[in-house]
C-alpha cells in the first residue's frame, strides 16, 4: 500500500510539483449495490479532484480514495448523509511522504552503485561485501568474485579477480586487512578495487598490466576479526579461533605461515597478540590463501598490506640473512617508495622485515618468497604513531592514492620482468 | 637555548646519575681489557653506523621525556627525522646513544613550518626501562604564545561537561570532537611520562586510545584528571591499559600517578606496574 502511495503521489509531485499537505486517504465500506452507485456518483464530480486508488466495484470490496484538502468536508458530509461507512486510512499524505522520503534516503546511504559509495569513510563488513557485489555487477567482463574458503566463524572469504581473459595467466596477489584493527588497509583495498576498474582502458600502465596479468585482491582477509573490531573491540588484531585449554581467543594470522614457523619472532602463548597458532596454517584464513596460491601455481607477486609505520618491506622476517634477490627487491622497493612519496611527501622507509621493523616468524611474504614468488612485499601504511590504528577517515583516500602509486610500480615491474 | 637539565628525581629505582658518570670509566676499562667475543662489545665502526632502529628508539625516548618535562599540553612534539647519531654499547649490554633529530608540533597548524632541532644523549640499561635522557631542543614555540595556549586549553577543560563516561577518544573512525581535543592533549602529556618510564632498548609505545575518562574534578583551580589510556607496544603488538591520574595547572609542575596492566609478564615484571613523578620546577641539585 505504502509503495503505491509513493509511486502514484510522487509521480504527481514530480510532474505537477504538487504537495499533499492535508490530503487524506479514506477507506469506504459499501454495504450494498445502492451505496456502490452513490460512490460512483462521487467519482463523476470532477471538481472534487478525487483520486481513487481502489475504485468502486461491489459490496464488500473496500474503496480507497485520496481526497484533496479542499474537498474533505464535502466528501465526508456526502458519505455520512447517505449512511456510508468510512475510516481515515492516512491522516496527512504529505507527512507520510516526508517520512518515507527520509527512509528512502537512509536506504540510499547504502550505496546503489560503486559511484555513489563513500570511499572517505570506514565501512562495516556487510557494506564492503555489498560493494564487492556491486563492483562485479557493474564490471562483469573484468571482475569476478571467488570464495576461497570460510573463516573460523563461518564468514565467506572473498577474493576479487581482475582479468581480461587468458587461461591461468601469471598473476599478482594483494591482501588487505589480515590484521583486523588496521582499518585503513581494508578501506584502501576497496579504493584499489574501484581504481582498477576505473583505470583499465584509460590509464596505459594498468591497462598493459591487465592485458597480460591477472590481479587477485582479498579486501577483508580476516572477516571474523574485522566484525569483532566493529562490534566489541576496535583494537582486535588476530583471528577469532578458539584454542583448547586456553581462555584466550585468536592467533596472529601473520605468524601462522609455514616459514620459520614457531621460531623467535612469534609467541607460543595463546593470549599474546603474536601467538603463532597451534601449527603452521592452523588458521583457516591462512590455509585458504595457501591452497589458493598453490593451486593457481602462477602467482608472480605477493603483496600483504598492513598499518601502521610507513614502511615497505621484503623478506625475510624470520631470520637476518638476506634473500638471494635482495639487491633487486631493494631496488624495486626504492622506486616504489619514491613513487609513493611523490604524491604527498609521505616518508617511507624500506628494507627487509628483520632489519627494518623486527624479527617476525611465520609471516606471509616469507612463505610466498620461499614458494618461489620473487616479488613479495609487505606494506605498513600511515601513520607513524600519532593516530596509529585509529587513522582519521579523512586520510583514507590520500593514503590509498599514494599507496596505489607504489603498487603500480611493483605491478609494472612484475609485468616487465617475467620469470 | 634551554639550559641542560639532568633527569628529574622520582621515587622507585635509583636514578642512573652515578652510572652515567661511571660509564666512560667503564668503557675505558672494557677497551683496555682483552677484546671480548662478538661485535657488540666495541664501539660501532663509523662506516656501518648503529642500527637505524636504535637511533629512532633513542629519539622516541628523548621525546617522551621532553614532553613530560616541558609540562605543556599545547607544546607537545613528535619526531620528524633522525639526522645523525652514534652509539656505544658496553659489556653489560648497556647502550649510550648520542643523536640529533628534528621535531614538529603534535598539533601543527596549517602552514606551520617549524622543525625544532634537538640533540640528546640517551642511556639504555639493556632490557631495563626508564632510559636516562639528557635532551636539549631549540625552542619550537615562543614562550608567551605557549603560556597563552596552555591557559586556553585549561579554560576549555574546565568548561567541559564532566564526567565523560563511556566516551572513547578518538572514536573508531579516528575522529576527535574539537571540544574534546584538550582532553586528548592533556592525556597525551600524562601518557608521555608513562611511555618514557616503560621504554627500554627494545620496547616502545604509542598512545592508541583513551578508553575512559573516569573521574575528573577541578580542585584548587588545578585540573585533576583520571583516565584510562590504551598504549600500543610496538615490538610485541600488545595493547596495554593504563590508569593514569594527573594533576595539572598551566605553568605549574605536572604530577602523574599510574597503574598499568601487564597482560604478558615480560622478563622481570610481576603483573602490574606502578609509578609516579613530579616534574621539577627548577634545576635540581644533582
Amino acid at each position: 500500500m505504502q509503495r503505491l502511495l509513493i509511486l502514484s503521489v510522487l509521480l504527481g509531485a514530480v510532474l505537477g510539483k504538487e504537495d499533499f499537505v492535508g490530503h487524506q486517504v479514506l477507506r469506504i465500506s459499501v454495504a450494498d449495490e445502492a451505496q456502490v452507485q452513490k460512490v460512483k456518483e462521487l467519482e463523476d464530480l470532477e471538481h472534487l479532484q478525487l483520486d481513487f486508488w481502489r475504485g468502486p466495484a461491489q459490496p464488500g470490496s473496500p474503496i480507497d480514495v485520496r481526497v484533496p484538502f479542499p474537498s474533505i468536508q464535502a466528501v465526508k458530509i456526502f458519505l455520512e448523509a447517505h449512511g456510508i461507512e468510512y475510516t481515515i486510512m492516512i491522516e496527512d499524505v504529505q507527512s507520510l511522504l516526508d517520512k518515507e522520503q527520509e527512509q528512502m534516503l537512509a536506504f540510499q546511504a547504502r550505496a546503489s552503485s560503486t559511484d555513489n559509495f563513500n570511499y572517505a569513510t570506514y565501512h562495516s563488513l556487510e557494506e564492503i561485501y555489498d560493494f564487492i557485489d556491486l563492483l562485479v555487477a557493474e564490471n562483469p567482463k573484468l571482475v569476478s568474485k571467488l570464495q576461497i574458503g570460510s573463516s573460523y566463524e563461518g564468514r565467506p572469504l572473498y577474493v576479487l579477480k581482475f582479468s581480461t581473459g587468458g587461461k591461468n595467466r601469471p598473476a599478482i596477489w594483494i591482501d588487505t586487512g589480515i590484521h583486523s584493527r588496521e582499518w585503513v588497509t581494508q578501506a584502501s583495498g576497496v579504493w584499489f578495487a574501484k581504481k582498477i576498474v576505473q583505470d583499465y582502458g584509460q590509464d596505459p600502465a594498468i591497462t598493459a598490466v591487465l592485458d597480460s596479468l591477472d590481479i587477485f585482491l582479498e579486501i577483508v582477509t580476516n572477516p571474523d576479526g574485522f566484525a569483532y573490531t566493529h562490534s566489541t573491540n576496535r583494537l582486535w588484531r588476530k583471528t577469532r579461533s578458539r584454542t583448547s585449554g586456553s581462555l584466550c581467543v585468536g592467533a596472529d594470522p601473520n605468524r601462522n605461515w609455514d616459514a620459520g614457523f614457531g621460531l623467535a619472532g612469534a609467541s607460543s602463548s595463546p593470549c599474546s597478540e603474536t601467538y603463532h597458532g597451534k601449527s603452521a596454517n592452523s588458521e583457516v584464513e591462512v590455509k585458504s590463501i595457501v591452497d589458493f596460491v598453490k593451486d593457481h601455481g602462477n602467482i608472480k607477486a605477493f603483496i600483504s598490506i598492513h598499518s601502521y609505520s610507513q614502511l615497505l618491506l621484503y623478506p625475510y622476517g624470520y631470520k637476518k640473512a638476506a634473500v638471494a634477490d635482495q639487491k633487486e627487491l631493494d631496488e624495486v622497493a626504492k622506486s616504489a617508495v619514491a613513487a609513493l612519496t611523490s604524491l604527498y611527501g609521505t616518508k617511507f622507509q624500506y628494507g627487509s622485515i628483520y632489519t627494518t621493523i623486527y624479527q617476525a616468524s611465520g609471516s606471509s611474504i616469507d612463505w610466498a618468497y620461499n614458494q618461489g614468488i620473487k616479488y613479495s612485499f609487505s606494506f605498513e601504511l600511515r601513520d607513524t604513531g600519532s593516530n596509529g590504528f585509529l587513522l582519521p577517515a579523512s586520510q583514507i583516500i590520500p593514503t590509498a592514492e599514494e599507496t596505489w602509486l607504489a603498487l603500480q610500480t611493483i605491478l609494472e615491474y612484475t609485468l616487465n620482468h617475467p620469470y | 637555548m634551554q639550559p641542560r637539565r639532568p633527569p628529574p628525581p622520582a621515587p622507585g629505582p635509583p636514578r642512573p646519575a652515578a652510572p652515567l658518570l661511571a660509564l666512560p670509566l667503564l668503557l675505558l676499562a672494557v677497551q683496555g681489557a682483552a677484546a671480548p667475543a662478538g661485535p657488540e662489545a666495541a664501539e660501532w665502526r663509523p662506516d656501518t653506523g648503529p642500527p637505524h632502529g636504535l637511533l629512532r628508539q633513542a629519539a622516541r625516548a628523548a621525546l617522551h621525556f621532553l614532553n613530560f618535562r616541558a609540562g605543556s599540553p599545547s607544546a607537545l612534539r613528535v619526531l620528524a627525522a633522525v639526522q645523525e647519531g652514534r652509539a656505544r654499547i658496553n659489556a653489560k649490554k648497556e647502550c649510550t646513544v648520542d643523536l640529533v633529530f628534528t621535531t614538529e608540533r603534535y598539533n601543527s597548524e596549517e602552514g606551520e613550518e617549524s622543525l625544532g632541532k634537538c640533540s640528546a644523549r640517551v642511556f639504555f640499561r639493556n632490557r631495563k626501562p626508564r632510559p636516562a635522557v639528557n635532551v636539549t631542543c631549540a625552542r619550537l614555540m615562543e614562550k608567551t604564545k605557549r603560556q597563552q595556549e596552555d591557559y586556553r586549553l585549561y579554560k576549555q577543560m574546565k568548561q567541559l561537561r564532566n564526567p565523560l563516561d563511556g566516551v572513547s577518544i578518538p572514536d573508531s573512525h579516528g575522529h576527535i570532537d574539537p571540544s574534546l581535543r584538550p582532553v586528548w592533549e592533556l592525556a597525551f602529556l600524562g601518557s608521555s611520562y608513562v611511555m618514557w618510564e616503560k621504554t627500554t632498548r627494545f620496547l616502545h609505545y604509542y598512545m592508541a586510545q583513551l578508553s575512559g575518562v573516569k573521574q575528573w574534578e577541578t580542585n584548587d583551580g588545578a585540573i585533576d584528571f583520571d583516565y584510562t589510556v590504551l598504549l600500543h607496544e610496538f615490538s610485541t603488538q600488545e595493547i596495554i591499559p593504563c590508569r593514569i591520574h594527573l594533576v595539572w595547572s598551566p605553568g605549574k609542575p605536572l604530577t602523574v600517578k599510574y597503574h598499568c596492566q601487564e597482560l604478558l609478564a615480560p622478563e622481570d615484571a610481576s603483573g602490574t606496574e606502578e609509578g609516579s613523578a613530579v616534574a621539577p620546577t627548577e634545576l635540581s641539585n644533582f
